[in-house]
């Protein structure tokens, strides 16, 4: 890596909410941009250049054009980071995957629809090879700011593996589950801090499945704490689709 | 013993005076059913019949982040960080205090914890006798009921506007009469925090061990290896960690470093991290001395059951029942688990 890497950001579908994530770091962005240079950030500068040494991939893949596109910037990049939920795991893109393709296309698209190619979302990783992830929708900025630091630093950052359930005790919540509530930490992957049940909230699973999540577990407690198949369901779907075939 | 009565709206007087000198935390309703020590700051009500507070104490000496050294990447130089904030936990019950003795224990053992050290140096603990008994906690069978040392006053209510007040140390003493003198008990309210107590006592034995818990190492011990059990009762364990992460006498924790964002200095810190998590056991190389949940299972209550007792001569379980709720799945509850062991091995002869 040279002395100064060269940065670019890049987005397939999504909504850009991590990259403004990444602008929302205001001041410490200063700090960190002393270390590197970005050339391409549609939220900060619109002047472009195609040279780089790390992209940062927001989105997911969604159309057959996106391929050739994504497979071209892992050409160029010698270190590629999928940031946010969209291009780590698929994120709510994946929700059309559960609804079939005439439907879906006729639903965004209306009369349009036979103009437009697109087809079930899938994380960056099902086309390219991805060298590190940072998960959240959208990511978390001090965990893309110690990302970028790892990365400087000679590392590659790996967000833990444990579940939120792991965070939110150390910050102390009452679980939701002991308030009747259906909340997904018990096999999301964390990292977060467990930001949403801190405000209130119930996890939403938006870091994707914690890898050594038991599932067959997880149906087991919802169902004894007297949630229905569709409910967790619902839950489930919303960004655990790409993972998961059968919900 | 001294013990001295103090009187409802004494206390206020009183906490008004800690307060100018420490962080005071008091036990306090946040939500319905759920207890929690909060600072103090005038308008917080006090829960003085509370049952257990939600998350455990030892955030205080231990807690879940800390910065353990700064250092300076630039001029390699670092330095050990200690922070330790003068701080009072008023109305800590005896089981609570029970782990807090055991952490001081075992934090002194081999390489002495100067973090927790420095932060347990500046605490004052002030007991108070609980009158109600969580649903889950069987403290009264893990020899938890009552402590002898660890605090440095211990409050009994011994009617709706009085208090028998033990002393435990003479800074509880002094921290007593700050306010002027005050009254010494009569053999009468001593009496009736015996009776206190007895009336608590009565009503914990109904949840409790079918055993005496002396032979808890040697039951669990014989289970061991009765991986069928241990398989069948963590089927659904989610690897979460949440019922080691809540317990008042686990302690383990992970070490990590962060960068500033100039890359120049950074900051290395430790944070909770427990055995029940797949990544607790796993070594460089990807070795994993734990690879599935029923070991790590087994080996949490082999550790609650048997391996503190080898250390230190009582279990590493005081009976809290924090675990028990915190685990969504339901199977961390050391009372059913040793309780089932010993109805096995007992059937056996
Ligand atoms: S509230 Fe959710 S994340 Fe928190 S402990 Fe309960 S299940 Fe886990
Ligand atoms: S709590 Fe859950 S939904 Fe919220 S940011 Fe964390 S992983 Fe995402
Ligand atoms: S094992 Fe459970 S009941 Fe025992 S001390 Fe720990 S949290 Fe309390
Ligand atoms: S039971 Fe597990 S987490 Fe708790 S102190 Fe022991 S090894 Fe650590
Ligand atoms: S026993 Fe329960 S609380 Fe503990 S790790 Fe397993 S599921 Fe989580």
């Amino acid at each position: 890596m040279p002395a100064k890497p060269k940065v670019a950001f890049f987005d397939f579908a999504g909504c850009e909410g991590d990259q403004l994530q990444v602008a929302n770091l205001e001041e410490r962005l200063l700090d960190l941009v002393s270390h590197i240079d970005i050339v391409r950030f549609r939220e900060i500068k619109t002047e472009k250049r195609d040279n780089y040494d790390i992209a940062f991939v927001e989105g997911s893949i969604t159309r057959p054009e996106d391929e050739p596109r994504i497979r071209e910037i892992r050409e160029n990049a010698k270190i590629l980071v999928a940031i946010g939920a969209c291009a780590t795991i698929g994120g709510i893109n994946c929700l059309k995957n559960f609804i079939n393709e005439s439907e879906y296309k006729a639903t965004v698209y209306g009369d349009f629809s036979r103009w437009y190619s697109t087809y079930a979302a899938r994380p960056v990783s099902a086309v390219v090879k991805v060298d590190m992830d940072i998960h959240g929708c959208p990511i978390d900025k001090n965990e893309f700011a110690r990302a970028v630091k790892e990365l400087l630093l000679g590392k590659i950052y790996s967000p833990p593996k444990y579940p939120v359930c792991v965070e939110c005790k150390m910050a102390g919540n009452i679980c939701r589950f002991e308030q009747g509530r259906l909340c997904l930490g018990i096999v999301t992957r964390a990292g977060c801090g467990a930001c949403c049940v801190n405000e209130g909230s119930v996890c939403w699973g938006c870091r994707g499945i914690a890898p050594d999540a038991n599932m067959d577990a997880a149906g087991q407690v919802m169902d004894e704490h007297g949630f229905t198949w569709l409910e967790a369901q619902d839950h489930l779907r919303l960004y655990f689709g790409c993972n998961i075939n059968k919900l | 013993m001294i013990a001295y009565t103090i009187y409802l709206p004494q206390t206020r007087e009183l906490l008004k005076n800690w307060a100018t000198e420490l962080n005071v935390y008091v036990p306090t309703m946040v939500e319905d059913g759920f207890y929690e020590f909060r600072p103090w700051n005038g308008q917080v009500e006090i829960a003085w019949d509370y049952d257990l507070c939600y998350t455990t104490l030892k955030r205080f000496f231990l807690p879940p982040r800390e910065e353990i050294i700064s250092f300076d990447m630039k001029k390699y130089a670092a330095s050990p960080v200690i922070e330790a904030p003068k701080q009072l936990l008023f109305g800590v019950h005896p089981y609570d205090i029970k782990a807090i003795n055991q952490l001081d224990q075992l934090m002194e053992m081999d390489n002495p914890d100067v973090n927790y050290q420095a932060r347990r140096d500046n605490t004052l603990i002030f007991g108070l006798e609980p009158v109600h008994v969580a649903e889950t906690a069987f403290w009264s069978s893990m020899g938890a009921a009552s402590v002898d040392f660890g605090y440095d006053l211990y409050w009994t209510r011994i009617s709706p506007g009085a208090f028998f007040v033990q002393v435990g140390s003479a800074r509880g003493e002094e921290m007593l009469k700050v306010g002027g003198p005050v009254e010494k008990s009569s053999v009468a309210q001593k009496e009736a925090a015996r009776r206190a107590h007895l009336k608590v006592l009565a009503e914990a034995q109904k949840h409790s061990l079918k055993y005496d818990w002396q032979k808890t190492p040697e039951l669990v011990n014989k289970f061991f290896n009765n991986q069928v059990f241990w398989r069948e009762r963590s089927q659904t364990c989610l690897s979460c960690g949440s019922c080691v992460l809540v317990c008042p006498t686990c302690y383990c924790f992970d070490v990590k470093e962060e960068a500033d964002d100039l890359l120049q200095k950074g900051s290395r810190y430790r944070q909770w991290d427990g055995c029940m998590l797949k990544g607790f056991a796993e070594i460089a190389g990807g070795h994993n001395f734990r690879e599935t949940a029923w070991e790590r299972y087994r080996h949490r209550y082999m550790r609650k059951g048997k391996y503190i007792y080898d250390k230190l001569g009582e279990l590493g379980c005081i009976g809290c029942g924090r675990c028990v709720k915190a685990c969504t799945a339901r199977i961390a509850n050391p009372r059913a688990v040793y309780n089932e062991i010993w109805e096995a091995i007992k059937n056996e002869v």
